[in-house]
């Protein structure tokens, strides 16, 4: 279906693109889960064009990110390239074979997957997963920071790599089937299973989302899914969104952020059953 | 690091608001080409990210990570070339 781009989808989609990447932002997800139902729910565009939009996005989200965290000491670089060697496995791989699959079946499993992150994030908001002693060895993959709530140093140590491998070819496949960032999966689990702090998570799973959505971006792009004036817009009001998220996320509690991560995804699940039936 | 994603999404942000400013006036070839230049560049710069990072892996010896950011490169190898095919 040929989509006719006229000025004010441009200028709604910027608008929408401002929103979902403030909240990509504040949530380490990339902006594309609440752009994708966005885009194709309610302005009627094909699922495959929404989806290749949103991914174009969630690319300008990782860098915008990543870049303005780097001197946190936040992103755990060695933890993010070894999962990047699933997430780009899996983006490939799904880029390759997403077109066999119905819609209705993707969108049911997403909904499914959706609820039980959820349910991990609910049963998880008191963990911190940090070691008070700025002493104690971080391991090989570990690492530390300096975190705002309690003021002082912290260490983590990463746990389970073969789950969060696992989780992150998983990731890669959701990103380049529905066109969001797989932090959707990977933060959760590596938050809940994995010994990551919910900070460190997120901005680990920032930087990672931008190569796991290359991955998978051109393909979808040389189909002529990546329309390129809205494409434009919805990049440029992510990168003006995905500021403001995280001049926000400097002053947002831990807990309050995965208490909105879970009903976003509650959100998100209801959206995409009510599409499926 | 830090620098290379920040030119990376400066240039293409500049790309792409000018080509989407000229689309908006008049969709025009040189607005698609800057639009598509945009994009072109918004792709490539996390493929720079990990080319950085085999760079200082390699300096630095480190060879179980040399291994995964060419692991990763050769995936993103394999996308770029089905979407040239």
């Amino acid at each position: 279906m040929p989509i006719l781009v006229t000025p004010a989808i441009v200028v709604i989609v910027m608008a929408a693109g401002t929103v979902a990447g403030c909240l990509g932002a504040l949530l380490g997800l990339g902006g594309g889960v609440f752009l994708v139902p966005f885009l194709n729910a309610a302005l009627g565009l094909d699922f495959k064009v929404a989806a290749a939009i949103s991914l174009v996005t969630v690319i300008a989200t990782s860098s915008a990110v990543a870049a303005g965290t780097t001197g946190k000491n936040l992103i755990n670089l060695r933890l993010g390239m070894l999962l990047e060697m699933a997430s780009a496995a899996g983006g490939v791989a799904a880029a390759m074979t997403v077109t066999r699959i119905s819609d209705v079946a993707l969108e049911r499993g997403f909904a499914a997957v959706a609820v039980i992150v959820a349910a991990i994030m609910l049963t998880q908001l008191e963990r911190q997963n940090v070691i008070r002693d700025p002493n104690v060895d971080p391991g090989p993959l570990g690492g530390r920071y300096y975190d705002k709530e309690s003021g002082a140093e912290v260490v983590y140590r990463v746990r389970r790599l073969p789950a969060a491998l696992g989780v992150s070819f998983l990731a890669g496949n959701v990103s380049a089937a529905f066109g969001i960032g797989g932090g959707i999966l990977k933060v959760p689990v590596l938050n809940a299973w994995c010994g990551v702090p919910m900070r460190a998570a997120a901005a680990t799973s920032s930087l990672m989302i931008g190569v796991t959505a290359v991955a998978s971006v051109p393909i979808q792009y040389a189909n002529g899914y990546a329309n390129p004036p809205l494409a434009a817009a919805a990049v440029l009001g992510v990168l003006v969104g995905s500021r403001a998220g995280l001049w926000f996320g400097g002053r947002t509690r831990s807990k309050w952020l995965k208490l909105l991560m879970a009903v976003v995804l509650l959100l998100v699940a209801v959206i995409y059953l009510k599409r499926s039936l | 690091m830090g620098r290379l994603l920040v030119t990376g999404v400066t240039v293409s942000a500049v790309l792409l608001a000018a080509g989407l400013a000229l689309w908006l006036a008049h969709p025009s070839p040189a607005s698609l080409w800057l639009l598509n230049a945009g994009l072109i560049v918004l792709m490539a710069t996390p493929i720079l990210r990990v080319l950085v990072s085999f760079a200082e892996y390699l300096r630095l010896r480190d060879w179980l990570f040399v291994g995964a950011t060419v692991v990763v490169l050769v995936e993103l190898a394999l996308t770029v070339a089905l979407a040239n095919r």
